[in-house]
């Protein structure tokens, strides 16, 4: 790549890593003391952190010019490695050819030949390994490219690929073997529906690929044996048969004035749809040209070979492969299944198992077998074996049995119950798979009734076992975290004040006495999909509980049970800030109860609107460690305790004015600026003038304040202030007159809907009041007095407007439209819900969309989930590169979120080199996995605590046969990070970068604790944490769930942030610019991808990929010329 | 010599983002560098039953904006590029100058549009729903719209959108009939239909193009996925000044919401609404909305001082007393840009 250059900013810190690094690596090899040059270290690292990575390397070239200087080549040779430079290993063999350190002259060749390796450079593999072994090196040798037996045959499909992907709605850069596991899902989960007499019923989706191959055959029968259609001229024969098949007429004699017209509009739609070339055949037509058209048939892999599948439905050879996969979504989940292990547990499945027998637990197969492994003869289990043999009734010592036993018991309750399990490990997996336990929860989760089973919908249905066995935690004396005390879960079985749960759970309540009886009854209904509330609100105090200094005590734990259903949603606020106290939470809770009883429903509205849009921007300030972390408690107390008795609009302003003063004095803001300043500073920075980069966010968040109509902070303070006393600055009256000109003129702009109208539809109705009232204010009035009432009233409305809106700013994602576009879209949001569906204290959800007459959509709840909220309003406005619509509706806004949550303000330079660092040692890792035997079996152990069995032996093949590039490309940053710092890792394989880590983890900096890092590159996991504190878990990605689809999976996808520092320190952003160029990359991202299905997180990879390919080609913002925005 | 006339805009927020420099040169010819915040406007007259007026001068109208009399600076009818108006209502030819668009280091300058080159011809963006709504109708629009893209005029641009839950830019704008043609024929199918904000999308790509633009949607209706407002989305265009025409593939009866939306959108932003189910009345409506454009003129000006930052209200009056009961179809105004 070339390397791309930027203007040098100021460094805010200097380095010393580079000496370190020196020094380091010559303890480590036992050598002497480096003579590295700290003050060029210091003067390239300054350039570097500020961008100009052009006066880095102009420095390093100048000093590395000097005969003789090592120290200047190493840090060369490292700078251009870090950079991704082409000409990185040459720099390595130049520093080692001067090196007179012995170990660091292998360390150096070393490192050419890894680059070998990983840039697929065979030549100069074969020249560098010798030069490492004369220089000692003896550890690496290139892979022996013995590949295993492939387990692939073929089929042939008419027709061109492309055609046919687009029909089945495949991904275009699938890889071959990929292609049917692909086609297989989409057919399982968009491809048949349940008629009216529960017999499935292909959807338009099959019909129409069923459909395309029927014409595909046609058009292939036309190309005959030499797979090309032509034409010779408009007037032959072949031009009305061609024309037939693709449902197509001339218009006009041949000649310049012909036009292809359709005339069957089922096969046309099918040319349509397919992409055939249709325009080109016009072109000829009319030009009276030959048309050509290759047109050869695809051959596809398929596992095993044809005739295995079709003896699962008892057909024989003469059957076509593609018809009968099309035509039976069992066989599809059976392929699934199978192509979701290893090698050799498939194997011994199959031999264990017939191919027709298999298919009948397919399903079962496809969603819990992927962690089925067969080591050393037996069949791994997550527990002592003994006990699975009891419980499946085989023993794992006979795995092909075991496991055909495992997917045909109780309709795939306990594969369910075996996969979570499998998925876990650490002090939660110990404790779950103690032999007592083992069995206890297993009948749990089973129950008496085991139809429908877990496996049986097109998504899983047991997700909430999954979120127990990932979320359960185990406190130090190993016994399982309960928050409060057993005695007021048991009080929520027995009394459950919401309704009953369970009667068997209820009677057995009363005889709990330790925590596991507690465990054993989350077990029991985490089978259910209704009904399960006591779960969730264990899931969610268990969350409340979790950075908590001290655990709350069994009062609040009481409370928070009891306030579950009306304002669970909020216990987000208390799980993302375990500063809290149990003071300043009950508090929280009394306000929540006081506001709901207010029967004024403006005033209700404006109470919460204005509470809640504090508590979030208090939220975002702690977020930001704008508030010192020891004063976010009284903060928030100090904050609220004006909401506690609101009765009136007048408090309601002295509440939220107040309530603004404490959070600008508690985050020592810029006291010289006016409040709206102060508060914009802080939350988004100062408005910076970006040149060619990307605009910075307080661009974006004036923009989207201005277009909300919504007036400075200041301003309404100040006519509170003057009302009645005359006057206010000329400057303040206008720029008021015209916000509320501005609103008048969105009532006559909108076709809103009559007043019954909106009042038969009752949702929105108080919204529409809030507006309406808002429009009648007289500036002149209040300023003069003449309305005889208290101004605060007035601009009540207004301040809650204002703050609503500073959160609506921050949170508008790059590219924002809707808030741009919908002028009243703040002023919309609807605090109240319908008639007896209070909607104050819960979660954030969208209404009115899709429905021209509505005035747009709104949102709707509390602010509690704003951030995912407006990423889900305005996620629709992104335009995909390709022609795919983008869908994953629930995957698209947490990939937002990420960044609007993650806003990159205080990232330093050093966090950017360490994240780097990581991945890049995590490749360096993998490649000497390939290149040295001892090296590949922890490294593949490392990696297998992310993936499945499959995709390790996949891994592991793509090493032995030299694919390194496929293999990298393919394993997301967060595993890479992961694998680097895996302690297990720590002392194998020592390389330049691992040197380089532990030279900047010997400085203790505390920005580098893995605290900081996951702070600074975590993602938040509202869903599965409870919290929009960001955070990195290291989890495996979770498949689709049912009931929450992608988002889960989304929550436990954690690459993208890594993926971005790492690209940044590439390319040499600074860290100053950050928040303009990461959420402008995001962008990309997401519009770059193209996903076959819901589970296909290698296309966000993918997407990845692309995005950067296009930030190396294009410059820093990724963009071409001509993009949007 | 050179002269340099600047034109003072109507409010503090404009003078910072406008700044049109009108450049006479040898006597004849004038090269107008403008910055986007130049109004252009759009509009037909028609008379008493109907039919196109055409062959009308500058001088036999006058704009107006909140009642204030506009200075026109150019003027253009049909696919004719435009002229510049000159202070006694003569016009005269602008010159290309693409060269005066870039600064001394030859690099182009995003900000300056060259008035000449841009505005020949109509930048037409029709915009194609793919959704499932229309999956009956797919192929016939499909050669409905490519029947149109023929017949445009060879000043015109075209560019193809499509689009479901999401917009796909199908094909840029640009000129080649046969790119456009072949964009279209390779739309995909989609599945929900948000045509309100992918209409927003539209608009702001072809706020960004100088010069005359007009979105064309071909759709039947109903939208299931949007976010944004009807209103919304028709004040943008309004504001900016782009036509919407709109041919729905269903009856006005079938959808009597959509219809209104329609006709309201379309109205109110200079355009038509056509209501079409059979592929023939599909051919009808493209061919009008043709004759529409070859029968329409533009005129640009800079507002003149004004102190309304809301809705500005334009009025076209025709001069001769004959002129008087010809009808004039135009958008009723617009809001001017703000800064912040």
């Amino acid at each position: 790549m070339t390397l791309i250059f930027c203007e040098a900013r100021s460094a805010r810190r200097t380095f010393v890593s580079l000496a370190l690094v020196s020094l380091l690596a010559g303890a480590a090899s036992g050598a002497a003391a480096a003579t590295a040059n700290p003050d060029l270290s210091n003067q390239v690292w300054q350039h570097e952190s500020a961008g100009d990575l052009a006066g880095a390397r102009s420095l390093l070239e100048h000093e590395a010019a000097t005969p003789g200087n090592s120290a200047a080549a190493e840090a060369l040779a490292e700078f251009l490695d870090r950079h991704g430079d082409a000409a990185r290993r040459d720099a390595y063999l130049k520093w080692a050819s001067i090196e007179t350190d012995p170990q660091k002259r292998k360390l150096a060749l070393r490192q050419a030949v890894l680059l070998d390796f990983m840039d697929a450079k065979d030549a100069e593999l074969t020249a560098d390994l010798p030069r490492y072994r004369a220089a000692g090196g003896a550890d690496l040798a290139p892979p022996a490219k013995n590949r295993k037996p492939n387990a692939f045959s073929s089929i042939v499909i008419p027709g061109p690929l492309p055609s046919f992907a687009r029909m089945a709605a495949l991904a275009p850069d699938l890889a071959p073997e990929e292609l049917l596991p692909a086609l297989a899902r989409n057919v399982v989960t968009n491809g048949y529906e349940a008629s009216g007499n529960e017999v499935l019923q292909p959807t338009e989706y099959l019909r129409l690929l069923i459909r395309y191959i029927g014409q595909a055959r046609e058009l292939q029968a036309i190309a005959g044996k030499d797979r090309k259609i032509v034409i010779a001229t408009c007037d032959s024969a072949e031009t009305g048969n061609l024309l037939k098949v693709l449902g197509y007429r001339m218009r006009g004699s041949c000649g310049g004035d012909i036009v292809l017209e359709t005339v069957n509009a089922t096969r046309a739609f099918v040319t349509v749809d397919s992409a055939f070339p249709l325009t080109e055949l016009e072109q000829d037509l009319r030009a009276n040209h030959r048309f050509e058209l290759a047109y050869a048939p695809t051959v596809i892999p398929v596992l095993y070979s044809p005739d295995y599948w079709l003896a699962a439905l008892g057909r024989n050879n003469q059957t076509d492969f593609m018809d009968a996969f099309l035509a039976d979504p069992s066989l599809c989940r059976l392929y699934l299944g199978l192509s979701h292990l290893d090698s050799m547990t498939a194997e011994v499945l199959r031999r264990q198992t017939s191919p027709a027998k298999l298919k009948i637990y397919a399903h079962v197969l496809d969603f819990f077998g992927a962690m089925f492994q067969v080591r050393n003869g037996a069949a791994v289990v997550p527990g002592p074996p003994r006990v699975w043999a009891s419980m499946v009734g085989v023993s794992p010592s006979n795995p092909g049995a075991f496991f055909e036993k495992l997917i045909s018991t109780d309709d795939g309750w306990m594969a369910s119950y075996f996969d979570a399990l499998s998925r876990i490990e650490g002090p939660t997996a110990a404790y779950l798979e103690q032999p007592e336990r083992l069995k206890r929860f297993y009948d749990a989760v089973r129950g008496k009734i085991t139809s429908p089973g877990p496996a049986r919908p097109v998504f899983r249905s047991s997700t909430e076992l999954m979120l127990l066995t990932t979320s359960l935690r185990i406190d130090s004396n190993g016994q399982p975290h309960v928050p409060g005390d057993i005695e007021v879960w048991r009080t929520l079985f027995i009394r459950h004040p919401h309704g009953k749960y369970d009667g068997r759970l209820t009677r057995s309540a009363s005889t709990w006495r330790t925590n596991d009886d507690l465990v054993e009854a989350l077990f029991a209904l985490s089978r259910k999909t209704v009904e399960n509330e006591p779960l969730k609100i264990f899931l969610a105090l268990n969350d409340v509980d979790r950075g908590r200094a001290k655990p709350i005590s069994p009062q609040l734990a009481s409370r928070l049970i009891a306030g579950y259903r009306a304002y669970g949603a909020q216990y987000v606020i208390f799980a993302s800030s375990p500063s809290l106290s149990e003071a300043s939470i009950g508090h929280f809770l009394d306000i929540c109860a006081q506001t709901s009883n207010l029967h004024d429903q403006s005033l209700k509205a404006d109470t919460i609107g204005a509470f809640q849009s504090l508590v979030e921007l208090w939220g975002i300030l702690c977020r930001q460690n704008s508030i010192p972390a020891a004063d976010e408690d009284a903060t928030f107390a100090k904050l609220i305790a004006p909401f506690i008795h609101i009765k009136q609009e007048t408090e309601v302003f002295d509440a939220g004015r107040s309530g603004v003063d404490v959070l600008l004095a508690a985050a020592n803001a810029r006291s010289s600026a006016s409040r709206q300043e102060q508060m914009v500073e802080l939350l988004v920075g100062k408005l910076r003038s970006e040149g060619s980069a990307p605009p910075s966010p307080a661009e974006t968040f004036l923009r989207v304040f201005d277009a909300q109509r919504l007036l400075p902070l200041d301003s309404i303070f100040l006519v509170a202030d003057r009302a009645g006393k005359g006057s206010i600055d000329s400057k303040t009256a206008k720029n008021i007159n015209e916000q509320i000109a501005r609103l008048e003129e969105t009532q006559w702009m909108r076709g809103s809907l009559s007043s019954e109208e909106r009042n038969s539809l009752s949702t929105g109705y108080w919204s529409a009041r809030h507006i309406e009232q808002e429009r009648k204010f007289n500036l002149d009035g209040v300023l003069k007095n003449s309305e005889k009432k208290d101004a605060r009233a007035l601009l009540a409305p207004f301040l809650r407007d204002s703050l609503v809106g500073l959160l609506y700013s921050y949170y508008a994602p790059t590219g924002a439209q809707l808030l741009l576009a919908n002028p009243t879209f703040v002023r919309g949001h609807d605090f109240i819900g319908s008639e007896g569906s209070p909607a104050e204290w819960h979660e954030t959800e969208i209404s009115g969309s899709g429905w021209p007459e509505s005035g747009g959509g709104r949102l709707m709840g509390s602010l509690v989930s704003l951030p995912y909220a407006i990423a889900e309003a305005e996620q629709n406005f992104l335009t995909p590169k390709r022609e795919q619509a983008l869908i994953w509706a629930d995957l698209v806004p947490q990939l937002i979120v990420n960044v609007t949550v993650n806003r990159w303000r205080s990232v330093t330079p050093e966090q950017l080199r360490w994240v780097a660092l990581h991945i890049q040692r995590g490749r360096a890792l993998l490649a000497a996995a390939a290149l040295d035997p001892s090296v590949e079996p922890p490294v593949l152990n490392s990696y297998g605590r992310f993936a499945t069995p499959a995709r390790v032996e996949w891994l592991a093949q793509q090493l032995h046969t030299g694919n390194f590039a496929t293999a990298a490309s393919a394993i997301p940053d967060s595993v890479l990070y992961a694998i680097a710092d895996d302690p297990a890792l720590k002392d194998v394989s020592p390389d330049i970068d691992s040197l380089e880590i532990s030279a900047m983890a010997a400085a203790n900096a505390p920005d580098l604790t893995p605290e900081a890092i996951s702070r600074a590159f975590g993602t938040p996991k509202p869903t599965l944490t409870h919290s929009y504190q960001p955070g990195l878990l290291y989890l495996r990605t979770f498949p689709a769930l049912m009931g929450y689809s992608s988002r889960i999976l989304a929550e436990s996808w954690e690459s993208n942030n890594l993926y971005y520092a790492a690209l940044a320190e590439e390319t040499g952003i600074p860290t100053d610019r950050l928040d303009s160029y990461v959420p402008e990359w995001n962008r990309s991202t997401i519009e770059n991808i193209f996903a076959t299905h819901l589970e296909d997180w290698p296309a966000l990879l993918r997407s990845l990929h692309a995005t950067a390919d296009a930030v190396r080609q294009h410059g820093q913002a990724g963009t071409s010329p001509g993009s949007e925005d | 010599m050179r002269t340099f006339l600047s034109f003072i805009s109507c409010s503090a927020l404009l003078v910072v983002a406008a700044g049109p420099w009108l450049r006479a040169q040898d006597q004849d010819q004038t090269t107008f560098h403008v910055k986007v915040d130049m109004v252009v406007l759009g509009f037909t007259v028609t008379d008493q039953k109907g039919k196109y007026v055409n062959g009308l001068r500058p001088k036999d109208f006058r704009v107006y904006e909140d009642e204030i009399p506009q200075k026109v600076a150019t003027f253009a009818e049909g696919d004719h590029p435009p002229s510049q108006v000159l202070e006694n209502g003569e016009t005269r030819p602008l010159r290309s100058a693409s060269s005066d668009a870039a600064t001394s280091d030859g690099i182009p300058r995003p900000d300056i549009i060259d008035l000449r080159s841009s505005s020949a011809g109509t930048n037409v963006f029709v915009l194609f729903d793919t959704s499932n709504y229309m999956y009956r109708g797919f192929v016939y629009a499909s050669d409905a719209i490519a029947d149109f893209i023929r017949g445009l005029d060879r000043a015109d641009s075209i560019a193809v959108y499509t689009y479901s839950r999401n917009l796909n830019r199908a094909v840029l704008l640009n000129r080649d009939r046969s790119t456009a043609i072949a964009g279209l024929r390779k739309a995909v199918a989609g599945d929900d239909s948000a045509l309100y904000n992918c209409l927003l999308l539209t608009l702001r790509d072809a706020a960004r193009v100088p010069g005359r633009k007009v979105v064309i949607v071909f759709s039947n209706g109903p939208d299931n996925a949007s976010m944004v407002a009807p209103d919304d989305v028709r004040a943008i265009a309004e504001d900016e000044g782009i036509p919407i025409y709109v041919i729905s593939t269903s009856e006005v009866n079938k959808d009597p919401i959509s219809a209104t939306v329609f006709k309201k959108i379309s109205t109110n932003t200079g355009g038509k609404s056509y209501f079409a189910k059979t592929w023939q009345k599909q051919i009808e409506a493209f061919e009008s909305i043709r004759e529409d454009l070859g029968n329409s003129y533009t005129v640009t000006y800079y507002p003149q001082p004004n102190p309304n930052e809301g809705f500005r209200k334009i009025r076209i009056d025709l001069i001769s007393d004959a002129a008087k009961k010809y009808k004039i179809r135009a958008r009723p105004g617009y809001r001017p840009q703000r800064g912040f």
